[in-house]
């Protein structure tokens, strides 16, 4: 067997990704996957523990989790880093109180060794709310810029209305895509 | 790893036409893929087995509870000496259960938590019915055997946050102060005010997300249906707000009387508070102390409108359900919120 036919043959085995989904509580990681998955919002309480949600999309298997962000379940993130290809940062736009709070837990996950493969979208949530800070407030306030280490985007985006969350995901499967599933 | 050798071979093999020469770059590529594969490959397969154990969970969950209302089913007064017997079978079987869902939590999906714990409650119930019914005279029995029941559940760890606030500030609060002017200039609320009566109208919150911080003895009347409300460091206050489309969230709040319909309510840093309530899903308190809840009976002229507006479901109420996130243990109920029992509630509000 040629190596590009195994290569072709992983690729189609492998079509499957696991993404991990956080942020402070209240960010609205809950609201989001419930929202992309086209269910209803209405009824979500603050997560104690984790959701596990699988889903097709654009032809590649999403294992998507969903941790609770409240300050006693911080500590337990880690026991989620393991495989992780990408990860979902989810920032509350109108908290502007609690930005720095979410400044730090984002600079410490991208020093996580078992994260160092993964790459960064930043869903910088609640656009609808007339006090949210627009993206670019959010990357400023986040040190985006600052960050080598992994590939990252910043989108704007309401779990609310679903604006832009689709494109949000998408820009992370192509890059996790790019980076896991082809050869070159 | 076969696969590898044969590749190195072919390349190191110059002359060979027939060999596809592998750049330097694409084994490294390869070498990192086949890491790769094995490391997912045990991921998926430690998912499958919390899978498996999830799935054994509630089979086993299933059949044993099923065991136990059959008992329940079967006992009758009739024979005094085999209720008793069937019912103390039937009140051991459903501790070990308990024991069993203790010892699961840890893979359990909060779903099935749920789950597991209402049937759980349900079975309790149905015991405790069965034996006043079959034992009339006898029901301290059950409740001794309840007893033994949350002793099983103290051993349950419940998470007790390590940190200490002191004068109701956080550390990440004092370095933010740029950020917190800014704030104040642009948001809709009310900001560093003592002993002042506060409103604001439907037409000025009209759907806005509303701040208000730094509040002492004051008075705050929110007529309108904010998108979400946050609440911080504020202390005897008496905070009265119409129905928030999504979330409520207070830190550092102490002395004080809230009432406020909302989808959730997210409690924090918290002491010695009265919460009159409506939440479509749920409230949950995280490093609180002395907070109690009431339904909601505030009212205003304009309350249904903003009802309306709000989109909250008005006949759904969990103002009893309370999350506490530092007491995760099941079966005992967390010390740090109680409901206000009816006689103390307060019934009269002035606007
Ligand atoms: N206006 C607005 N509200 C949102 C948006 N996304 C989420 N929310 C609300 O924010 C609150 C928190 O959302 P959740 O999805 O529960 O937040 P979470 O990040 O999962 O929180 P934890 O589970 O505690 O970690 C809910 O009341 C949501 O309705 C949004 O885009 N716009
Ligand atoms: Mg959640």
């Amino acid at each position: 067997m040629g190596l590009l036919t195994i290569l072709k043959k992983m690729k189609h085995k492998e079509r499957e990704m696991r993404l991990l989904m956080l942020g402070l509580d209240n960010a609205g990681k809950t609201t989001i996957l419930k929202k992309f998955n086209g269910e209803d919002i209405s009824t979500i309480s603050p997560t104690l523990g984790f959701n596990i949600k699988t889903l097709e999309h654009r032809g590649f298997k999403l294992n998507i989790w969903d941790v609770g962000g409240q300050k006693s379940l911080r500590s337990y993130w880690r026991n989620y880093f393991e495989s992780t290809d990408g990860l979902v940062w989810v920032v509350d736009s109108a908290d502007r109180l609690r930005l720095d709070d979410c400044k730090k837990e984002l600079s410490s996950l991208l020093q996580e060794e078992r994260l160092a493969g993964a790459t960064l979208l930043v869903f910088a949530n609640k656009q609808d709310l007339p006090g949210a800070l627009s993206k670019e407030a959010i990357g400023e306030a986040m040190g985006l810029d600052d960050i080598k280490t992994h590939h990252w985007c910043i989108i704007g985006c309401s779990a609310v209305t679903g604006e832009n969350l689709l494109s949000g995901v998408d820009w992370l499967l192509d890059d996790i895509a790019a980076r896991v599933f082809t050869a070159d | 790893m076969d696969i590898q050798v044969d590749i190195c071979e072919g390349n190191r093999d110059d002359n060979s036409s027939n060999v596809v020469k592998i750049p330097e770059r694409l084994l490294q590529r390869e070498q990192a893929r086949l890491d790769d594969a094995e490391r997912r490959k045990e991921a998926k397969e430690s998912h499958s087995v919390a899978n498996e154990n999830s799935e054994f969970f509630t089979k086993a969950f299933n059949r044993d509870r099923a065991a136990i209302e059959e008992l329940i089913s079967i006992c009758s007064g009739a024979d005094r000496a085999l209720a008793t017997q069937t019912l103390d079978e039937a009140t051991a079987k459903t501790q070990q259960l308990q024991k069993f869902l203790n010892d699961s939590m840890m893979f359990l999906a909060q779903y099935e938590l749920r789950q597991a714990q209402a049937s759980l409650q349900k079975l309790q119930t149905s015991l405790a019915e069965k034996r006043d019914e079959a034992l009339p005279k006898k029901k301290f029995a059950f409740r001794s055997r309840t007893k033994a029941t949350e002793q099983v559940c103290d051993t349950v760890p419940a998470t007790q946050s390590g940190e200490t606030v002191i004068d109701g500030h956080t550390p990440a609060e004092s370095s933010i102060g740029k950020v917190e002017e800014t704030v104040y200039s642009k948001q809709c609320g009310f900001s560093n005010m003592d002993d002042m009566v506060l409103t604001k109208t439907a037409g000025e919150i009209n759907k806005n997300d509303v701040l208000l911080s730094h509040l002492t003895n004051c008075k705050v009347r929110l007529f309108g249906s904010p998108s979400t409300l946050h609440i911080k460091n504020v202390s005897g206050c008496e905070i009265l707000c119409g129905p928030v489309s999504s979330s409520v969230f207070v830190d550092h709040c102490s002395n004080s009387t809230l009432a406020l319909p909302c989808q959730q309510l997210r409690t924090h840093n918290t002491t010695s508070t009265q919460v009159y309530l409506h939440v479509t899903s749920r409230a949950i308190i995280e490093d609180c102390q002395g907070v109690s809840f009431a339904p909601f009976t505030w009212s205003y002229p304009t309350l249904d409108e903003d009802f309306v507006v709000s989109g909250l479901d008005r006949a759904r109420n969990n103002w009893t359900q309370v999350d506490d996130f530092n007491w995760l243990a099941l079966g005992t109920p967390s010390p740090n919120w109680t409901l206000i029992s009816e006689e103390d509630r307060k019934t009269t509000w002035e606007i």
